[in-house]
């Protein structure tokens, strides 16, 4: 690790935190989910809001000099909303997926900090809890996701019948757009005042027999997540490298409409570096969780989620929640007048 | 040295002497041995399912058996399992060899009397009791459905080896839930043991033709032939099939009943099974048009057709096991193959009747272990498919209704005999009658064995069946003359055939709860009652009925399934003159209606 001052390490390892907090909001310890990359009909629609409870904490203490500690002790409490709407839809004669997600809420954040004050942002006193909380709209984004392999269009309840995917590639793009909530002169920001991209491959194999109620399914999401830098992080440039990730999930319908699954998630990389010098250590995490989904109806359902960290760098610890309500339609299905009625 | 070339004349000449002698001998040898009998019998295929009937499913071995052999279009069978098999393995009429109706539908009327024990009785010898007499070696496997006791079992009349199941039908797969709740398992017997446990791998059709295959070997050591009676039970429903075969024919039925049928039809007026201008069978009148369904609803429909010809395939890919392995091992060309059907395919809502109403022992038994459902999920293990009437109709292909009826759509079936002694190989035969109790005197006759008078120590019936041994070697065209005729009762409807005249009674909506005349030489799929044109040939089939109830002890069940077929079907004519088919009906005392239900009154006023 470079060799860095005590001041710029504080503000790095509490930046780290933040940005992690940050991050978090939309993607750290927190999935797509479950069966998030299945097909559907073209041109249905999906409305979700997700009601998101998460806590961080980072127990691990440093001694930089004698005498001299940082306590980061911190302990975030995350409450998160996500409302999102997604369209299926085909595109190049692919199925395809846009969904635009839009997130706010609030964060507080609890840090003990023991440090000779000139080391310290303006405002925080050495040896006391240093808290600081944000609240509003987090960084929007959309994301495509593009079949590439292994799903045919889906037009007609003609494609939907004749449906039994086995084995799907799709490649997913998204875009973190920094139009949330994002003061300079603050280390805890619901937005992150910079542009962050992922580039994902989500495959699936589906095994077992595609109908409701036997549905099983093995999903791998491997991404990297690309960050520019922010310029105007507590007056500093603020960069990361890029976080490679791969989330898991082993799902299986236990009845119509109900299915439990097995979800992992692993995080590596997100190196910091503030001006120009690299600090603190790569990020490292990974996550299991169980999610169920229940079908109220044949357009609603709930789904929850539950998730916390087997392990983590710097002693990270999570635990995540989630509660998500999600109504889709589509055109109607077959019904008598038209069975009766012809083409 | 002078005797020198005579002497080598001579050794020549003795050689010579000896080869033709020996060679001679062997010849004799090989005249008299005895053929071996494979019967295979489909449980409810369809008349024109086979390619070379006609039908769009994938049958190469069964195509090529009927390019070595000859196949029959005039070949019948009765409208259902049991009642068949019964008059098959004992060459008489079911109504005599103890299956006057089926044992699971028996009628109050008729329990305890002759004839309807419901099981092969003792007045009959089976075909396999008379062949292990004499000499050969007997082999069964599949489906027996002739009664459980250990006295009625295969082992226990006449099959040497066996490896069957006694019921009527049931899952294909090793979890062996049958079909009523009443036993909730299969039963199977090996040798004439009970079979506790199957296979994790089972599958019927597999499974069947394995132990053939081990029968035929583990007895060949003696050089005795063999007769193997390989009783499938594809494609009975439940239809399933082996997930790799679920979607061998996807999209292939998408286009729905209509076509498909239209199609069949084509066909088989191309390879002369129909004649060109043969007068068949309307959709039925209370199917939809297939073309009034959205495309969805088509493929919906489709697919329990897809697995019915998947499992139609898979039998057929299982009977080329059985034939590539007599090649193999040299019996091939002294096996006379017989192929039949054993009634009409199933158009009636089999799991409806089993599962019964909602709360009943039944319905939970189907909850239990057939319950399984959705698109993508029929012909799997855990389900209970069945096609329905429209696509029955497309298996009997060109006639009217199915199994279960006596119209033509459930008694008719496809007959293909091949192996030594049958000439004319690749012929079509249109014109012999046929009928299912004649095989089991043509094996008699193909084996040598003359059928006693009694066996045992009992009497037993004379069988009615007519060899068709001279028809095979090419000498008549049909074992019957004009003269003869046929007779069918089961579920108390009726029919008689003589020549191409047939009269057939059937419950409403079926038919008019009265004797309707049929000439099925110009109207195949029985579409225009004759009775007023013909009056008097419609009253000389009925007194050949007369003579087929006397003669065979016939007792029109008190209940029918068919009974009240008209109150959940619409009615086949918009008008008659009993219309609406209830009135006054209510008003009658019992015993009234018992004797209208027996055809002893003409019903409806």
């Amino acid at each position: 690790m470079t060799k860095v001052n005590r001041y710029t390490y504080l503000l790095t390892l509490l930046g780290s935190l933040v940005s992690i907090l940050s991050f978090g909001v939309t993607a750290l310890a927190q999935d797509d989910g479950a069966r998030a990359y299945w097909s559907a009909r073209s041109g249905s629609q999906m409305f979700s809001f997700q009601y998101l409870p998460m806590n961080i904490g980072a127990s691990d203490s440093k001694e930089f000099a004698p005498g001299q500690y940082i306590y980061p002790n911190a302990n975030i409490d995350v409450n998160v909303f996500f409302v999102t709407w997604a369209r299926h839809m085909n595109l190049f004669r692919r199925p395809s997926m846009l969904a635009v997600n839009i997130v706010g809420g609030s964060v507080n954040a609890n840090v003990n900090i023991k440090a000779a004050p000139e080391f310290l942002p303006p405002g925080i006193t050495p040896g006391t809890a240093f808290s600081q909380s944000s609240s509003g709209f987090a960084d929007p984004n959309i994301q495509l996701a593009v079949n590439l392999f292994g799903t045919p269009m889906l037009n007609s309840n003609v494609d939907l019948l004749n449906y039994e995917p086995t084995i799907t590639l799709d490649a997913a793009v998204m875009l973190m757009f920094p139009l949330g909530e994002y003061k300079k002169d603050k280390l805890i920001n619901m937005g992150l005042n910079r542009l962050i991209g992922r580039v994902g491959f989500p495959f699936k194999w589906h095994f077992g027999v595609f109908s409701p109620g036997y549905m099983s399914s093995f999903e791998l999401m491997p991404s990297v997540w690309l960050f520019a830098e922010n310029s105007d992080f507590v007056g500093k440039k603020l960069e990361n490298d890029p976080l490679w990730s791969l989330e898991g999930h082993l799902t299986h319908d236990f009845a119509p409409g109900l299915f439990a699954s097995f979800d992992m998630l692993y995080q590596s990389g997100f190196q910091t570096s503030v001006d120009g010098v690299e600090v603190g250590d790569k990020l490292e995490i990974g996550n299991l969780g169980i999610t169920l989904n229940y079908n109220v109806s044949d357009n609603v359902m709930i789904r929850t989620e539950y998730s916390s960290n087997v392990f983590g760098s710097d002693n990270l610890e999570t635990s995540v929640g989630r509660l998500q309500f999600i109504y889709h339609w589509s055109t109607p299905d077959v019904n008598f007048k038209k069975l009766m009625g012809g083409n | 040295m002078r005797n020198k070339p005579l002497s080598i004349l001579l050794a020549a000449y003795l050689v010579a002497g000896i080869t033709i002698c020996f060679t001679g001998t062997e010849v004799a040898a090989q005249e008299n041995k005895r053929p071996n009998i494979l019967l295979i019998v489909a449980d409810d295929m369809g008349y024109s399912d086979l390619g070379c009937y006609g039908g769009e499913i994938r049958t190469p071995v069964l195509d090529k058996l009927a390019q070595q052999g000859v196949r029959y279009t005039d070949f019948y069978v009765s409208p259902t399992c049991s009642v068949t098999r019964s008059m098959l393995l004992s060459g008489t009429d079911n109504h005599v060899a103890g299956l006057g109706n089926m044992v699971e539908l028996t009628s109050p009327n008729q329990v305890g009397k002759p004839g309807y024990e419901g099981v092969l009785n003792e007045r009959v010898a089976s075909v396999a009791e008379l062949l292990s007499d004499n000499g050969y070696h007997t082999y069964m496997v599949g489906k027996w459905h002739l009664g459980m006791k250990p006295d009625q079992i295969p082992h226990a009349r006449g099959f040497e080896r066996d490896f069957s199941t006694l019921v009527g039908g049931g899952s294909h797969f090793d979890n062996g839930w049958n079909i009523s709740w009443q036993i909730p398992k299969m039963p199977y017997t090996e040798d004439g043991r009970p079979v506790k446990k199957l296979p994790k791998d089972f599958y019927s059709s597999k499974n069947y033709t394995d132990k053939t295959i081990q029968f035929i070997d583990e007895g060949r050591g003696d050089g005795k032939p063999f007769f193997a009676y390989m009783a499938f039970t594809a494609p009975h429903g439940p239809l399933q099939v082996p997930n790799d075969w679920l979607r061998r024919y996807k999209n292939r039925y998408d286009e729905g009943w209509d076509g498909i049928r239209h199609k069949r039809l084509a066909r088989m007026k191309e390879l002369g099974i129909v004649d060109k201008d043969a007068n068949t069978a309307d959709r039925l009148f209370f199917l939809p048009r297939s073309s009034g369904f959205t495309p969805a609803v088509r493929v919906m429909l489709g697919r329990s057709m897809e697995i019915y010809a998947a499992m139609v395939e898979y039998m057929d890919d299982q009977i080329g096991r059985v034939f590539d392995h007599l090649k193999e091992i040299g019996e091939y060309d002294n096996t006379v193959v017989i192929f039949i059907s054993d009634n009409g395919a199933e158009g009636n809502n089999l799991r409806g009747m089993v599962a019964g109403q909602v709360g009943t022992f039944g319905f939970l038994h189907a909850m239990n272990n057939f319950a399984e459902d959705g698109h993508n999920s029929l012909g799997r293990k855990g389900t209970f498919a069945e096609y329905g009437p429209a696509w029955a109709q497309v298996g009997m292909t060109p006639f009217r209704l199915y199994k279960g009826l006596v119209a033509e759509g459930g008694i008719r079936s496809p007959l293909i005999v091949s192996g030594p002694g049958v000439k004319g190989a690749g012929e079509l035969n249109k014109k012999a009658i046929l009928h299912v109790m004649d095989i089991a005197p043509t094996i008699l006759e193909l084996a040598g064995i003359e059928h006693p008078a009694t066996y045992k120590g009992r009497e037993i019936a004379p069988m009615q069946g007519k060899s068709w041994v001279g028809m095979l070697n090419g000498s008549t065209q049909s074992p019957r003359s004009s003269d003869d005729w046929l007779g069918w009762e089961l579920f108390g409807n009726r029919a008689i055939r003589q020549g191409d005249w047939k009269i057939s009674w059937h419950y409403e909506p079926f038919g008019s709860w009265d004797w309707q005349l049929f000439n099925l030489a110009e109207d195949l799929g029985e579409q225009y009652d004759l009775s007023n044109e013909f009056p008097k040939k419609r009253a000389e089939l009925i007194s050949l009925w007369d003579e087929y109830v006397k003669t065979n002890g016939v007792i029109i069940g008190s209940r029918s399934p068919f009974e009240q077929a008209n109150r959940h079907l619409p009615n086949s004519v918009t008008e008659y003159d009993n219309y609406p088919p209830l009135r006054g009906l209510e008003a009658l005392p019992y015993e009234t209606l018992l004797e209208l239900m027996a055809g002893k009154k003409k019903g409806g006023q």
